[in-house]
């Protein structure tokens, strides 16, 4: 009996100082943000710990390609751990003017097809260290959400070949549709 | 539909591990998951009851089973990186560094020291953002919501830290196999240092607002007791083991990353509030390992050389000689460890991950027997199991 009643004593200053917390923490500044408030539209998070500006520094979100800088070498198919990346290259002409990326490499491949299927990509970053135009880098864009999953396939080739003729049922899956 | 593969749903025989007509008059068979809200993802425990009382329990994993060892067999050495980091995904930053670590015992490259306590400071800092997902869900699930957004608004700020220092949040790619993606950023220490000044007295807080909270005293203390013989038999490591009272941790008895430099305690069950072993005693466990993780990367900040390029032994082409090694690290969960074995080639022959997990579900049958329904939960949360782990 009197177990009980030190019990109830000791549940009733425990739950008491755990509210005094709680009543401390009401006057403290707000850690929620509104997300797209009409106040301030297209905010972003604001970090309290990382300083302003610097978050999204190293961002590995939405990949984006620089397509004439792309000198057709694969090197980023190869390393994708998911296989989300698709590439289809031709041997350009030598009587055809040269054209030089950036960096002044030649390109000597002229690439028809650069698919990423953004749907399968896990987001590693394992394709932007070995380009060596540095064409592929990841964007802070995280915002792109689709309601098709077939919207995901980004062609970022300017000569992408015509799709092939879907088949006269419509198919459910995307990813087979559009070749890759 | 013709060229997919058909599936045929289990025959009862395999789904359930208790037969109905074997059961006593009063029992019940009783399914809890795999979308209960208190698994920890999906998890299904299959409950043989009589009335509230738990008689047999058999968990069945596998919801989540993502084929990590058969997938490791099929890509190169680097690519393993990002299913390692999608294995444990509440402690990303553990799962690449034991990786590296082993595929660096396989292809004898040491690091310098600065990438060593980088690895330090983030392992530590995942283990306490890991720890704090713990605590904080296991506040949830016991029924006191509120140290969960005092614990999740600490994480997220260790979060911060890791998206400026490599772009991600949660799933970094960030320890490669002789280095590391990033150096620190301009100012990332002192960022960190000002995290941690903060948050150490976060951690007095939440343990008056839970720890010594008499609700979560009596529900957790006389629970899910692990006696220290039965932890060491079934070969839990980690808080599970230490909250047993048992004095084990790679960090001190099988250094990596240069573990001896530092000093720390390691924090093992007191029996406070009841047997030792119990549910209270694995979750205290934790706490006192946030402080303690809190007191090394201090440390590690301190002794980090100013000079060293992070990327300096990261091999150009990850081809080992053929052998097999074994790398293993103290993760948040317990002991993490990755058997690679190569023939010679640019893709793995066998990669072999040793989930602490996995080994602490085994025990949960044992434990779970003449337990209560609603102690099941305290029993989960307080084996801190991540199914993404368990499963693979």
């Amino acid at each position: 009996m009197k177990e009980y009643f030190a019990d109830l004593f000791a549940a009733v200053t425990s739950i008491a100082k755990g509210m005094g917390i709680t009543l401390a923490h009401l006057f403290t500044k707000n850690e929620t943000q509104q997300y797209l408030s009409e106040e301030n539209p297209g905010a972003r998070w604001q970090s309290v710990i990382v300083p302003e500006g610097l978050l999204q520094d190293r961002s590995r979100m939405r990949l984006h390609v620089k397509i004439e800088d792309c000198i057709g070498c694969k090197q980023c198919e190869k390393v994708c751990p998911v296989d989300c990346i698709d590439i289809t290259t031709e041997k350009r002409e030598k009587t055809d003017a040269p054209i030089f990326a950036a960096d002044g490499t030649a390109v000597k491949q002229k690439v028809v097809q650069f698919d990423i299927d953004m749907s399968l990509c896990c987001y590693c970053s394992l394709c932007v260290y070995p380009c060596p135009t540095e064409c592929i880098v990841m964007t802070p864009e995280y915002e792109f959400a689709e309601t098709v999953k077939s919207e995901f396939l980004y062609r970022f080739a300017k000569e992408t070949p015509a799709p092939p003729e879907p088949p006269k049922k419509e198919t459910s899956d995307p990813v087979a549709a559009g070749g890759s | 539909m013709s060229s997919q593969t058909q599936y045929k749903d289990l025959e009862p025989d395999e789904a359930y591990a208790f037969k109905p007509e074997d059961l006593e008059p009063d029992e019940m068979i009783l399914n809890m998951g795999p979308q209960h809200p208190s698994t920890h993802g999906v998890l299904r425990i299959e409950l043989k009851t009589d009335g509230e009382i738990v008689k047999d329990a058999q968990p069945h994993i596998g919801y989540l089973h993502r084929n990590f060892e058969k997938h490791a067999e099929n890509i190169d050495y680097q690519g393993v990186i990002p299913f390692t980091d999608r294995m444990d995904y509440v402690g990303s930053m553990n799962n690449s560094l034991t990786y590296a670590v082993a595929v660096e015992k396989l292809m004898e490259i040491e690091v310098n020291e600065r990438v060593q306590s980088i690895r330090v400071i983030t392992s530590e800092l995942q283990r306490i953002a890991s720890h704090l997902l713990a605590l904080g869900t296991y506040g949830m699930d016991i029924g006191a919501f509120t140290p969960f957004l005092h614990s999740f608004r600490e994480r997220e700020k260790i979060l911060d830290l890791f998206e400026w220092l490599c772009g991600a949040r949660l799933l970094y790619n960030y320890n490669w196999i002789g280095g590391l993606s990033h150096d620190l950023p301009n100012q990332w220490t002192d960022r960190a240092k000002i995290f941690l000044d903060q948050f150490e007295p976060v951690i007095d807080e939440l343990d008056n607002l839970l720890s010594y909270n008499k609700i979560f005293t009596k529900r957790t203390a006389d629970v899910g007791i692990i006696p220290p013989e039965r932890a060491v038999g079934y070969a839990l490591t980690g808080p599970n083991l230490r909250g047993s009272g048992i004095k084990w941790d790679i960090r001190k008895e099988d250094p990596y990353c240069g573990y001896e430099k530092y000093e720390f305690d390691v924090p093992v069950g007191q029996g406070r509030y009841g047997p030792i072993g119990s549910c209270w005693d694995r979750y205290y466990v934790r706490v006192e390992e946030m402080r303690q993780s809190v007191r090394i990367t201090r440390q590690a900040i301190e002794q980090m050389p100013a000079e060293g390029d992070v990327r300096e032994t990261v091999p150009k082409r990850v081809k080992p000689k053929p052998g097999e090694a074994y790398g293993r690290t103290e993760a948040p969960r317990g002991e993490l460890g990755f058997y690679v074995v190569s023939d010679g080639g640019l893709i793995p022959y066998r990669v072999k991950g040793r989930s602490p997990c996995f080994v602490a579900m085994s025990i949960f049958r044992e434990i779970a027997k003449g337990e209560m329904i609603a102690d099941m939960i305290a029993i989960i949360g307080s084996l801190d199991i991540v199914l993404g782990e368990i499963d693979r």
